[in-house]
């Protein structure tokens, strides 16, 4: 696996700030973050709607590979460096559930929380974006043209 | 020469042979577990294997010649060896202390060179075609 694709809410502020915690960590696996509104998305992959990213976290891998939920959520901490062992430590059943209902839980009141993260002025967002480095690999295909 | 003298050569000769004792069976078995760290990379496993050693022997070494001046001196016998038995003691939970740091340091590599390997902990939900592959 060379990199995981993260389709995140990019109108949910909460959202909006794991995105930027996960970038600014180290990684085994590189994250690449697009929006689920983008209309790259359906470019790149195709009948991605199935899987609904509207309602759960999903990531994809270059190779294909889909994950959605609380195994998304995991997946994304296994991608990184301080994080593997606790992705692993999450996977296993007592935890797995745990990380379901947490996962579940905050994916349907994503909005509610943003609330509490929604006091960054949008100048300030957009410097703290502007700081990570670009994540989205440029050369994978058509779908930049569109 | 006085017995506080003896106790200081005795000290100084069962020091340095327990610390030369314990850095090389540190160095010998503590390669195979770093050679596997390093994926088979006998070359870096060796040289952080060495530089472990030298600081091994600094550290101890050193609390060694450090700690000689410390304590009663002996006029007899008895007092050599109850002077001794103390200091060669302390140099013993010493070494006993870095022994188990240096265990843990090895750990510690084996286990983060093994995550950097370790596959997907969940097999994937679906496979989903990617466009440009």
């Amino acid at each position: 696996m060379r990199t995981l694709f993260v389709l995140y809410d990019a109108n949910c502020a909460f959202c909006r700030h794991c995105r930027i915690w996960l970038a600014q960590q180290a990684a085994f696996v590189p994250l690449s973050f697009i929006p689920f509104q983008s209309p790259e998305i359906a470019c790149r992959f195709p009948g991605i709607e199935e899987f609904h990213p509207e309602e759960r976290l999903v990531v994809v891998s270059d190779e294909g590979e889909l994950w959605r939920g609380e195994e998304a959520w995991i997946m994304c901490l296994w991608a990184l460096r301080d994080y593997r062992e606790w992705s692993l430590r999450l996977a296993m059943p007592p935890l797995r559930s745990l990380a379901r209902r947490v996962c579940e839980l905050v994916s349907d009141h994503r909005h509610l929380l943003s609330r509490w993260f929604a006091k960054d002025p949008p100048e300030v967002l957009r410097r703290k974006l502007a700081e990570l480095p670009l994540t989205v690999p440029t050369d994978t295909g058509t779908c930049n043209s569109r | 020469m006085n017995a506080a003298v003896w106790t200081y050569l005795a000290y100084l000769a069962i020091s340095v042979a327990l610390t030369v004792w314990v850095a090389q069976t540190l160095h010998k078995n503590g390669r195979v577990f770093l050679v596997d760290s390093f994926h088979g990379n006998e070359a870096l496993a060796d040289s952080i294997n060495h530089l472990l050693l030298v600081g091994f022997y600094l550290i101890n070494i050193g609390y060694v010649a450090l700690a000689m001046k410390y304590g009663d001196k002996p006029t007899d016998l008895q007092g050599v060896l109850e002077a001794l038995s103390t200091k060669v003691g302390a140099v013993l939970l010493i070494l006993g202390a870095m022994h188990f740091f240096n265990l843990y340091v090895f750990s510690k590599m084996r286990r983060r060179a093994l995550l950097n390997g370790a596959p997907p902990p969940i097999p994937p939900h679906a496979h989903v075609p990617v466009a440009g592959r």
